[in-house]
């Protein structure tokens, strides 16, 4: 008995103490930050602008189709699946890898869920602030939601809106979380919706930070604004697929009637950045060729330059990328042993001016009687080339980092009188023969005698190698991005910190002609579009040091098609704009992209001379994409959370 | 004593939980079946892989919208599945044919061809089906004094409907050392591939066409030759001949 007496006061006595305790300990967990911390002070909101900023979608220095967003790793590159380069690591076309490390999909949603957490919130903490404040960092939200749904729409159609944060009780149904698609037009919509709002409440130009380009502003919000309704209406325009839900949502596709609207927003939205912004020209001659390449090199580099509208920057240690590691030619090769993994392919380089072209647009290297053409230096057969080009990628024998690339394929040994016939039949794509040909396989080398006595290795510095696929494997090398004045023992992986160029007012010019030829297409617009189309694309092209486009021709939309490839070429648009105008399937139907081999004829002249052989790659990798992917395969994990959720058509 | 007993109780309670272990039986049911040609009375033929027929399972009686099950079929038309749990389905193939569930511009279904079976043991299906493109053989292929060879094929419209009478954007040959030869899988060097723009293909359709392999002699080896065809509609998906392998006597 007595023990049980003792059990009861003890529960008694617990029970007095805890009663009351229990109330005073109801308060909030120090090692929490609470929306107070964040919330009630500029500082707390700059971080968490800081975190969205991260977190945006943007297919930067750390992006590939392989691994998705915010992966260091970039040896499957971008330009590799869109047939601007061939890589040794990727060997066709693709979809986007959806089991990456970072989720596009979730992390999407994440980002989204900030937003509106943010937008939701700070009206509490008004008091706090003044209004004008509250009003930016509104619209600055709203930047970033609009840019998350543009990089889910752009990727699966019509997704779920999700403008308010979901909250889940544990043990309530779970009906009301499981939103279903929306439709592809109502998500373009969206975008649109929070692009226009955040243009409407974002200042001109923050006064901490300038228009410095790293933090959204009401221009660069009109900018993306051009790019994404561009894209809208080239997928009203120009999609064939389409997929409705049981409740008749269409959530891939949209009418064709639709294009035009999106078009005339496009185009409103692309010229409220006139007189704001402006072509970096500042080391540029309209007469100085060499200035024109030089200007176009810097303008990736410097921090001052009119033309960066939206940029990520980087800093070492906290957020690196490894650009120039991966991508440097062979022969300034980093000691993580990567390089060269961007090399150009010849059907890029012939849409440059400046080229000697045969009929069919392709590159002369025969000579009317069908032998080589014969030149003492690579270089010479690019003499007048396009400074554009030069400032893109690095031809054969062109000087980077005070060095003269060296590309060279072999050594011919064979006679060179009554000049040198092709050593395959035109369109083979079989091997080189091995007769009168000294290659190497790898960068160590054995070198050749040539008649004059002079040694010289089969391959050069930088390949082309038969065995050993880190080297310039079409013939080119990348150097858009390339920091010229790295020095070489800094050419590591996550060690890099150049500033990547998300939105510069060349594509806003770009967006500006392709939407008014688009518009003149569907009978929207005049002439003075025409006319208007004709010269912001003459403004690139001045720059670039190209061709002036004086006709109009028949199809101006192919022409500024084709001058976007070129000016934003390496920069990640590409492969958007080769699925929103869905040719990507027409232009890579089991096709093999071509390459420049160059060869040093050891028998002509007096000291010997080069030629180049055009040919399809030497791998025979063939790049088929198929036409489902113009609308990405919805992650599993999406479909089994909620059964509103449709997968897309094809998977 | 009493701890015996203790511990006997624990093990009851445990041998009345292990009793209600979730090992529902291995799915043990099958279709089979083939998808058919209305036309020619033959399996359509296909390729292997994504860009091929599937057959598409609804599990109606788990819900009344489910996610849908899909298997491919296989490259001569004919699809087998031995590993499907009891239960109703609303089954459909999808390929290069006319759909068998067709919807309108706002998403209403104006056909739907699927069937619908209770599956217990085995289901044996038949699907009728229009092929947006008939690809067939002209004679044999013949192997030219240079080990090329040259086929002949004929392409007809497998379909009157005017909504899946697009033009035709290729018609290629393709060559490989496998019988699963076809756009996902030949050899480049070998393969002619030729696309058409605007009504330059339709008009070959009902001639003889006569393709012959590129790239020089072919290798001496098993070869498998195949012609496809596509439209452009739905998901641009190839229709294709029989393959036929060739050996050289070399």
């Amino acid at each position: 008995m007595k023990k049980y007496t003792i059990i009861i006061l003890v529960f008694g006595l617990a029970a007095l103490i805890a009663g009351p305790g229990c109330r005073k300990l109801d308060v909030p967990p120090k090692s929490i930050i609470q929306d107070q911390d964040v919330f009630g002070s500029s500082q707390g909101i700059v971080a968490y602008m800081a975190r969205l900023y991260s977190e945006l979608p943007i297919e930067d220095f750390r992006y590939s189709p392989q691994r998705g967003l915010n992966m260091f790793w970039i040896i499957s590159p971008p330009p590799a699946t869109t047939g601007e380069a061939l890589s040794r690591d990727q060997t066709g076309s693709m979809q986007e890898n959806s089991s990456t490390d970072w989720n596009i999909w979730s992390g999407c949603y994440t980002t989204i869920r900030d937003c509106d957490y943010f937008i939701q919130t700070i009206p509490t903490y008004a008091a706090n602030y003044n209004a004008d404040t509250i009003k930016r960092w509104i619209g600055e939200a709203y930047f970033v939601r609009g840019m998350t749904y543009f990089a889910l729409v752009k990727r699966y159609g019509g997704v779920p809106l999700v403008n308010k944060v979901l909250n889940y009780k544990p043990g309530s149904p779970v009906d009301s979380l499981q939103v279903p698609r929306a439709s592809e037009k109502a998500t373009w919509d969206q975008v649109d919706a929070d692009l226009t709002f955040a243009i409407n409440n974002l200042p001109e130009a923050w006064t901490s930070d300038g228009k410095n380009g790293s933090r959204a502003n009401k221009y660069v919000a009109a900018a993306f604004e051009s790019r994404a309704m561009l894209y809208a209406g080239s997928t009203a325009k120009y999609n064939t697929t389409t997929l409705f839900d049981a409740n008749h949502n269409q959530v891939c596709g949209m009418a064709a009637s639709e294009a035009a609207g999106y078009f005339q927003k496009s185009l409103n939205a692309a010229k409220m950045l006139d007189g704001h912004y402006s072509l970096y020209l500042s080391g540029w001659s309209a007469t100085d060729k060499n200035a024109q390449y030089q200007n176009y090199v810097n303008l990736f580099f410097d921090p001052a330059s009119p033309e960066n509208v939206f940029i990520r920057e980087y800093q070492y240690p906290n957020s690196v990328h490894g650009y120039d590691a991966y991508n440097v030619p062979r022969q300034l090769i980093g000691s993580n042993g990567y390089s060269s993994e961007v090399n150009p392919t010849l059907d890029f380089v012939e849409q440059f001016d400046g080229l000697p072209k045969n009929a069919d647009g392709t590159l002369t290297t025969l000579d009317a009687g069908g032998h080589y053409l014969l030149f003492d230096n690579t270089m010479d057969l690019f003499a007048n080339a396009e400074p554009r080009l030069r400032g893109t990628v690095i031809l054969p024998g062109d000087q980077f980092k005070s060095q003269s690339i060296d590309i060279r394929r072999g050594i011919y040994t064979g006679a060179v009188g009554g000049g040198i016939s092709p050593l395959l039949p035109a369109g083979s794509r079989a091997q080189y023969p091995t007769t009168n040909l000294i290659t190497s396989s790898t960068a160590s080398q054995t070198a050749y005698k040539l008649p004059n006595g002079n040694l010289m290795n089969p391959a050069g510095l930088s390949g082309v190698f038969t065995g050993d696929q880190t080297c310039a494997i079409s013939g080119f090398s990348v150097r858009k991005w390339l920091n010229p004045n790295l020095p070489t023992a800094q050419v590591l992986e996550n060690n890099e910190t150049q500033t990547w160029i998300e939105m510069r007012y060349a594509e806003v010019l770009l967006n500006r002609a392709e939407a008014e030829a688009e518009l003149v297409s569907l009978g929207q617009g005049g002439a003075d579009l025409q006319t208007d189309a004709m010269a912001v694309i003459n403004q690139v092209r001045s720059r670039a040091g190209a061709n002036p486009w004086t006709d109009p021709g028949t199809t101006p939309i192919d022409t500024i098609r084709k001058e976007r490839r070129k000016e934003l070429a390496f920069e990640n648009k590409t492969y958007w704009d080769l699925r929103r105008w869905r040719i990507f399937s027409k232009e890579q139907n089991g096709r093999i992209y071509r390459i420049l081999m160059p060869f040093f004829a050891a028998n002509a002249g007096p000291n010997g001379q080069y030629f180049f052989d055009a040919r399809t790659d030497e791998r025979n990798d063939v790049y088929t994409y198929d036409p489902r992917w113009y609308y990405e395969q919805l992650p599993g994990n999406a479909i089994s959370k909620s059964p509103n959720v449709i997968q897309n058509p094809g998977y | 004593m009493k701890h015996v007993l203790y511990f006997l109780i624990l093990f009851a309670f445990g041998a009345v939980s292990c009793s209600k272990v979730d090992n529902l039986a291995a799915p043990s049911c099958t279709i089979t079946g083939s998808t058919i040609d209305e036309g020619t009375g033959n399996t359509l033929q296909t390729e292997i892989g994504g860009g091929g027929t599937r057959v598409k399972l609804l599990e109606t009686s788990y819900d009344s919208a489910p996610v849908p099950l899909y298997f491919q079929s296989m490259q001569d038309g004919t699809f087998n599945n031995t590993k499907v749990f009891a239960a109703t389905y609303k089954v459909s193939v999808e390929g290069p044919f006319v759909p068998l569930v067709r919807t309108d511009n706002s998403g209403n279904t104006v056909s739907d061809s699927s069937q619908t079976i209770q599956l217990k043991n085995t289901a044996t299906l038949t699907f009728k089906v229009q092929p947006f493109l008939r690809v067939e053989w002209v004679g044999d292929p013949v192997v030219n004094p240079d080990t090329t060879v040259t086929v002949k094929v004929r392409i007809t419209r497998g379909t009157a409907d005017p909504a899946y009478q697009q033009d035709v954007t290729d018609i290629n040959l393709y060559v490989s050392n496998t019988k699963y030869d076809g756009n996902n899988n030949n050899d480049p060097r070998y393969s002619t591939l030729t696309s058409y723009s605007g009504s330059t293909g339709t008009a070959l359709l009902g001639q003889t066409i006569t393709i012959t392999t590129k790239g020089g002699a072919l290798a001496p080896q098993d070869t498998y030759l195949r012609v496809g065809a596509r439209i452009s509609a739905g998901l641009n998906q190839y229709n294709y001949t029989t393959p036929v392998s060739i050996t050289f006597q070399h």
